[in-house]
């Protein structure tokens, strides 16, 4: 399915921010592979780290008070950390590009939708005017806006919400990224719209080959679109696996807490197994498992140090003592 | 930090709500043929469109006695334009709304004063529906002071009272709301609309703003509540899991319209509208095997405003089975044949 060369390979990834009282490490050792042509899920709760992980990858932490203190993100043979801003803006949006939660804020108000989509290809494609006006219009039509070059000339307020993200989307693609980083593209929109927004992606993916890295808390989008998953706590990745193992037999007790906590929609259930407690403030982090407070399966191991991730059978990583002792035996 | 820990509650210092001229007969709130419209104008100073926003477009539905209704639908379908209509936040433009038999549509705000007593509300968003310069214990023991229920020892009490109920830590009294976490703050509001003894509360999106480990924390909390105080509820949200696992009754709405009524086991097995058919498939499960073989129908286009009127169905303009009858007749809700349950629908090509 997938070939063997990572399109983009993170390794021990460390962000933090700098806060009046502390430091808050926000990511922490963060290591993963986008294949090409693979949907990626990074999935985890407000505060998990989930989406400072892209920003970092796109070069746009914002310093300070953010600071990348460690890890590398190689890409086609370079390090995207060790980037200045002029390489970066080269690569960012014309080889990997992103779409967010809120199309509202990413899309410019005093621009028509036009003007932002031909400003993307006239500067990171070189096309010439009339160029990239058929070129845009082609990318509406894609995206699935019918009267594409009468709603060129559109402002961003004039769209639908629904409307707004498939331009946001349109905008992402024009440059034929090889990677599209997509963070809570459905969050704010309604289900029967985040379907076709799904589907828009999926049918993208297959006709042209782009890697998704999907940002959400919402397991139900990871299911539908995803291939592999991290699951992230806390500034790390405690479970990786194939979306298909990672839902069949989660590992880690936080994965699985998650999934016994969701209201089933294709099943009624009488209680939901809420897990216990809060996520752990990032600037005073428990020592040893930062999951240990709320974790049911904790022993005393668990307080003396943070687990790394282990692979347990080639395809399933978990950074859990207690699972990994399991395998062991 | 605190769980829900059933502890012995000692009995409420309050008197229980009683409201003048209620008949107890009647159910404990009734809606009949509501109608919310907005005035609009748009296009240019000179030459001005007016028109209405059909927001609610003739609703009627029951709520009984410890039950959940739960109303779901889409952006701009009605359903907070609703609940805000049952507690006179918006005055509605025809209809009733009746809280054990007494109309309380057109009822001032002094008039309205007992009655809010019985219905209280529970917001989405507890950043925004929480005062930041009052602390908790004060945020709980405003609507107690303010209907003259308890004061000074008694309130204070109370207040104890209403914290352990919803499971926050009563050392917590004098603390402000910022310094709380979002499900905590949710427990906040949910105390504070207990504080008056309601019988009825309407949630709207009470959990979507929550993560899904603390989202089920308080769905576990408003059911438990709702057993124990034998509270009813109406309850509004789009996510339609969350739904499914709280409510007794489902409501179906499309442009300000039940498209479909009926109990939550019936309508989510059987759903029957081809707007309820659409949206439930819609729905994303957590199950990568299940996800490849559902068979979906996807809706072209999306939700248009409701800023005309529709002689027919509403959902005509973009249902896959209409016909002609569908744009000149209004649909009623019709019990669906063959179901034991309780469960209408408005259409007439299905039911």
């Amino acid at each position: 399915m997938v070939e063997s060369t990572p399109l983009l390979k993170v390794e021990d990834l460390q962000v933090s921010f700098k806060t009046d009282e502390s430091q808050v490490r926000a990511v922490r050792g963060v290591s993963f592979e986008v294949y090409p042509g693979e949907t990626v899920g990074l999935v985890g709760e407000s505060g998990s780290g989930k989406s400072v992980t892209n920003l970092a990858l796109m070069g746009l932490v914002p310093k300070p008070p953010g600071r990348i203190d460690g890890g590398q993100v190689h890409y086609q043979g370079q390090d995207l950390l060790k980037l200045n801003d002029r390489q970066m803006q080269s690569i960012r949006g014309r080889r990997i590009a992103m779409i967010f939660q809120d199309p509202m804020t990413a899309l410019n108000p005093l621009m028509t939708v036009g003007q932002q989509l031909t400003e993307m290809t006239r500067l990171h494609l070189g096309l010439g005017r009339k160029e990239a006006h058929r070129q845009a219009a082609e990318m509406l039509e894609l995206v699935g806006i019918s009267g594409a070059e009468k709603r060129l000339r559109d402002y961003p307020h004039q769209f639908s919400g629904g409307m707004r993200q498939r331009v946001m989307i349109a905008m992402a693609l024009s440059c034929e990224p090889d990677l599209l980083i997509a963070d809570e593209p459905t969050t704010a929109l309604d289900v029967t719209i985040q379907a076709q927004i799904l589907d828009l992606l999926r049918d993208l993916q297959q006709r042209r080959g782009t890697s998704i890295i999907m940002i959400t808390h919402d397991l139900g989008v990871v299911a539908e679109i995803c291939h592999r998953v991290l699951v992230m706590y806390a500034g790390r990745v405690v479970e990786k696996a194939d979306a298909q193992t990672l839902f069949a037999d989660p590992k880690h007790p936080y994965t699985q807490g998650l999934l016994r906590s969701l209201p089933r929609f294709d099943q009624s259930s009488d209680t939901l197994e809420a897990i216990p407690g809060q996520p752990p403030d990032l600037g005073n982090l428990p020592g040893g498992c930062s999951f240990r407070p709320r974790c049911p399966l904790a022993v005393d191991a668990c307080q003396s140090r943070d687990p790394e991730l282990m692979n347990l059978d080639g395809r399933h990583e978990v950074a859990c003592l207690v699972a990994q002792e399991a395998v062991d035996v | 930090m605190s769980e829900t820990n059933p502890s012995p509650i000692q009995s409420p210092t309050v008197a229980p709500t009683s409201v003048p001229g209620a008949s107890p007969a009647a159910p404990l709130l009734s809606v009949e043929d509501l109608r919310v419209q907005f005035p609009f104008s748009r296009g240019s100073f000179l030459s001005p469109q007016r028109g209405v926003i059909r927001a609610v477009d003739g609703l009627s539905f029951d709520i009984n006695k410890g039950e959940t209704l739960a109303l779901v639908g889409e952006s701009g379908c009605g359903k907070s334009t609703t609940a805000r209509a049952i507690i006179n936040l918006v005055h509605p433009t025809s209809g009733s709304v009746r809280l054990e038999g007494v109309d309380i549509t057109r009822l001032g705000d002094r008039e309205m004063m007992p009655y809010r007593r019985v219905v209280q509300m529970v917001f989405q968003d507890p950043f925004a529906s929480l005062n930041p310069r009052m602390t908790v214990g004060s945020i709980i023991g405003e609507p107690l002071a303010v209907h003259g229920l308890a004061s000074g020892k008694d309130r204070k009490l109370e207040v104890l009272r209403l914290m352990d109920l919803v499971g926050l830590n009563p050392r917590f009294l004098n603390r402000y709301p910022h310094e709380f976490s979002g499900g905590q703050r949710q427990r906040i509001g949910i105390a504070r609309a207990l504080a008056v003894q309601p019988k009825l509360i309407l949630c709207d999106e009470p959990v979507s703003a929550l993560d899904v480990s603390i989202q089920a924390q308080i769905i576990n909390l408003l059911m438990d509540l709702q057993q124990r105080l034998g509270l009813s509820y109406l309850f509004i949200a789009h996510d339609l899991s969350v739904v499914r696992h709280i409510a007794t009754r489902v409501g179906v709405m499309y442009l300000g319209r039940l498209v479909e009524l009926g109990e939550a086991e019936s309508v989510y097995s059987h759903p029957t509208h081809p707007y309820t058919e659409a949206l439930l498939s819609a729905v994303p499960v957590p199950d990568p095997s299940k996800a490849a073989s559902r068979q979906r129908i996807r809706l072209e286009g999306e939700v248009p405003t409701p800023d005309r009127e529709h002689v027919g169905c509403s959902f005509a303009d973009r249902c896959p089975l209409v016909v002609d009858k569908c744009r000149f007749d209004r649909p009623v809700h019709r019990q669906i044949s063959g179901s034991e349950k309780v469960h209408t629908v408005a259409c007439w090509e299905r039911g």
